[in-house]
């Protein structure tokens, strides 16, 4: 019986349209049950042992979905889940239709001569304030970068608004050091990505420590790890 | 009036939606479901917001069903219990199942080809209305309906109540 499964969605993700192919999965386009969908599969990794394969891939989708609804509930926007198969570990997600990820935004601002600044710190302001309310709840995203966030223009006022995605390596912790390590790689991925944003970057943060309750010790953990890097020294 | 849909998933397999309203044989219907004598689900329209819903609850408990994954007995008990966003099977028949005293109902069936036949004998046996399977959200409870999935005001604010209804159903087996 549960090889009649795989079938139905490999069959079915066979058919459908793929967008995106990384390192832990595939992501593809597809109609669901009459709307416009994104699938994420978790396809198996040969180069593990097929019992920790399986435990490693289960504990991710779960952890995925998990941080989706938590950011939810405490009304950050995320896309939808619509259906999770954890036989063949696929999350089957709302397509965030009209949208541009925050990276393409900056980047095309930057590049339009009459270079809108307050457009950018008002950006920049949102971002603060968003990742303040996700920390608030102890969910840490793991991979946040400019390309992970999503700007969806808004039907009604015009205003458009944030959408986070990929929880993928996220997790949840109440621990500062998380999350300071969770904006240093924010830090890393915006600076490298936009040059000559430091400012820009700084704007955010200050947005962040407006926003956030808890944010004296995240961005006190955020100064040690700029010193140490991401990864925490083992020595003494 | 009705709704059919094929599941993406499930080619052969489609779903048909329909709406009754003022229903008068609520508790014969529950009596003959309960012995298995109606091939489809009854549930309490009032618990529904879209018949997105219903699709939903369906597309996972056939893909259960499938799997051999199936908390319930059958695959109407499971659709009923896929609507509900906890893991308690009495309490979600409770809740989105119908009740002897309710005045309308949305049957779901799920079947292979049109199979007009079987439709036109469940109509036969619902002593009420029917009425376009969209006008659900005509009848649905919105202040029961927040209570009992937990919708905080906050999240209505980042998507609609469906969308917050449908990520509770799809989720609920891992939180």
């Amino acid at each position: 019986m549960a090889q009649e499964k795989s079938v139905a969605v490999s069959d079915f993700l066979s058919k459908a349209e793929l967008i995106k192919q990384g390192a832990e999965a595939r992501v593809y386009r597809s109609e669901f049950l009459g709307k416009s969908a994104i699938v994420k599969e978790r396809f198996p990794k040969r180069y593990r042992h097929p019992v920790l394969d399986e435990r490693l891939t289960h504990r991710r989708t779960v952890q995925e979905v998990r941080a989706i609804l938590r950011c939810r509930r405490a009304g950050i926007s995320t896309p939808v889940v619509y259906f999770v198969d954890y036989t063949s570990h696929c999350i089957f997600l709302e397509e965030i239709m009209g949208s541009l990820t925050v990276r393409d935004h900056i980047a095309s601002i930057q590049q339009s001569d009459s270079c809108k600044e307050q457009e950018l710190e008002h950006l920049a302001e949102c971002v603060g304030h968003i990742l303040a309310k996700m920390h608030d709840e102890d969910v840490i995203h793991g991979d946040l970068t400019t390309s992970n966030m999503l700007l969806r223009h808004g039907l009604e006022d015009g205003e458009s608004s944030l959408v986070l995605i990929d929880f993928g390596l996220s997790y949840i912790s109440a621990l500062p050091e998380d999350k300071g390590v969770d904006l240093y790689v924010l830090e890393k991925a915006f600076l490298s990505t936009h040059p000559n944003t430091e400012t820009l970057f700084d704007k955010l943060l200050k947005s962040y420590r407006a926003s956030s309750k808890k944010s004296s010790a995240v961005i006190k953990k955020l100064d040690e790890v700029r010193l140490r890097g991401r990864k925490r020294s083992m020595v003494g | 009036m009705h709704l059919t849909k094929q599941l993406e998933l499930f080619p052969d397999h489609r779903v048909t939606q329909m709406l009754f309203k003022d229903v008068k044989n609520a508790a014969e219907l529950r009596q003959s479901a309960v012995k298995g004598q109606i091939s489809g689900a009854l549930i309490n329209p009032k618990m529904l917001v879209n018949p997105f819903q219903v699709l939903v609850a369906t597309n996972k408990s056939v893909h259960l069903q499938k799997t051999g994954k199936m908390k319930t007995r059958s695959l109407y008990s499971e659709i009923i219990f896929s609507l509900s966003p906890t893991n308690n099977i009495s309490e979600a028949f409770k809740k989105f199942g119908i009740s002897d005293g309710d005045d309308s109902v949305m049957v779901v069936l799920v079947h292979s080809r049109d199979e007009s036949q079987l439709l036109s004998d469940i109509a036969a046996k619902v002593d009420g209305l029917q009425i376009p399977v969209e006008d659900v959200s005509l009848l649905s409870d919105l202040a029961k309906i927040k209570k009992l999935y937990k919708v905080t005001p906050q999240e209505e604010k980042c998507g609609t109540l469906l969308d917050a209804v449908v990520c509770r159903m799809a989720t609920k087996d891992v939180m």
